[in-house]
This record gives C-alpha cells, sequence and structure tokens, in this order.
C-alpha cells in the first residue's frame, strides 16, 4: 500500500537491449501519457558497468577503469524490477521530459549523467548500484 | 516446530472470508494484475497458492515488501484456490483491493502479528 516506484528508486531493467542493467527512476508517469497509455518512467542506467579497480594500478589506469557509460530510457513499469536500494543522485535537472525529444538533446544528458554517475562511483558510495548484476 | 500445522477450522474461515470478498470486494485474479496492484499500490492483501513456482512467489513477495503490503500463503494449490474463489480455472495468486464486508486483511494481520 506504499507507493515504491518513485524517483530516485533504484530498479533493473528486465527487457529490451538494457536487460540486466540497473538503473535511476528519475520521473514515473503512473497514469502513462497519451502516447503511452501506460504506467512508465524515465530512468537513467549504467549501459557499461566500471570495472575493477585493484591497488596495483596506475592512476591513469584507475581513471580510465572507473569510466561508466550512461543511458536515458522510458520504460514500461512491466519491464522494470524494482528494488529496495536507492540513488539519490540529482538528475531532475539534467534529464528531463524533453531530453528524449532529439538525438543531440540525448547525447548531451547521457554525457552529464555519465559525470554525475561518475562521481557518486568515486566516492565509493552506493556499491550496489555499479556491480555489474551477474545472471 | 514454529509454524504450527493449519488447523481444519483456521482453513475454512480463510476460505469463507474469501468468499465474502468474492461476493462483496473487490479482487484481481493472476500474476501480472497482482504485480499492476502491488506497482499501484491498491492491493491490500495478496494470496498465494502453495504450488506457485519458488521465483514467482519470491517475486510477488519482495513487490508486497516494497509495497508494505501483506502476503498469505494459502494451504491449497492453485486449483484449490481457484474453487475457493469461487471460479472454475485455477488460480496462482490473486490481490484484495477492497475487502468490502469481510475482515480477511484484518484477521490476517492479526494472525501473522501473533
Amino acid at each position: 500500500m506504499v507507493k515504491f516506484l518513485k524517483p530516485n528508486k533504484a530498479v533493473i531493467l528486465l527487457q529490451g537491449r538494457y536487460a540486466g542493467r540497473k538503473a535511476v527512476i528519475i520521473k514515473s508517469f503512473d497514469d502513462g501519457t497519451r502516447e503511452r497509455p501506460y504506467g512508465h518512467c524515465l530512468v537513467a542506467g549504467i549501459k557499461k558497468y566500471p570495472s575493477k579497480v585493484i591497488r596495483k594500478d596506475s592512476t591513469k589506469k584507475t581513471a580510465k577503469k572507473s569510466r561508466v557509460k550512461a543511458f536515458v530510457k522510458l520504460v514500461n513499469y512491466q519491464h522494470l524490477m524494482p528494488t529496495r536500494y536507492t540513488l539519490d543522485v540529482d538528475l531532475k535537472d539534467v534529464v528531463t521530459g524533453d531530453s528524449l525529444q532529439s538525438k543531440d538533446k540525448k547525447v548531451t544528458a547521457c554525457k552529464e549523467t555519465k559525470n554525475r554517475l561518475e562521481e557518486r562511483f568515486k566516492t565509493g558510495k552506493n556499491r550496489w548500484f555499479f556491480t555489474k548484476l551477474r545472471f | 516446530m514454529v509454524a504450527a500445522k493449519k488447523t481444519k477450522k483456521s482453513h475454512e474461515s480463510i476460505n469463507s472470508r474469501l468468499a465474502l470478498v468474492m461476493k462483496s470486494g473487490k479482487y484481481t485474479l493472476g500474476y501480472k494484475t497482482v504485480l499492476d496492484t502491488l506497482r499501484s499500490s491498491k492491493a491490500k492483501l495478496v494470496i498465494i497458492a502453495n504450488n506457485c513456482p519458488p521465483l514467482r512467489k519470491s517475486e510477488i513477495e519482495y513487490y508486497a515488501m516494497l509495497a508494505k503490503v501483506g502476503v498469505h500463503h494459502y494451504n491449497g494449490n492453485n486449483v484449490d484456490l481457484g474453487t475457493a474463489c469461487g471460479k472454475y480455472f485455477r488460480v496462482c495468486c490473486l490481490s484484495i483491493i477492497d475487502a468490502g464486508d469481510s475482515d480477511i486483511i484484518k484477521s490476517m494481520s492479526l494472525s501473522t502479528n501473533e
């Protein structure tokens, strides 16, 4: 009886190209819109997870290994698996409803989410979110 | 043995409460709609048959945990649960949206708290 598909919730995508990837809900449309008459949400997720960094690595190598590639997508609720985790990264201003209108807007949104996710990864918080889901 | 064997009396009472919900309340039957009601926070109680596949069972339990909704494991398989709902088909899981005149939700929460 508690709504749990809220912004900042960590979810796992179940279908599509990004199946198995972890994402965070930025905006949820419970009752859908004209174009999408079903419950869906705007998520930003990790396209390519950062690799494992070991102590032996040089700074150049750690910088290369800690890179994150991000994606932004509108996903149906049915194609998500919600988790009990949350990720409070402020992406509301970066990823907006019209980020997906044109290709270059999407690219800028992805670039900015990539930067924000990378700096969150480097702090070492939300470790679960940045580990690849093994299946 | 922590979990007491399900007595016949309580089993019958669940059946009678379910029958009352079928008559007077709102419910949905089936896995897809159960997940829908859990996502939209409409579900008040979820009942799962005992021969539900374990992956599906744990998925429904996880959703219910997130939504803070009680889950009742029905003492019977999907055939029995369908019969208890008064339907002529199998029901693996069902979700009660509005209990109507029945006190199934209150009695379920009481028995799980004990």
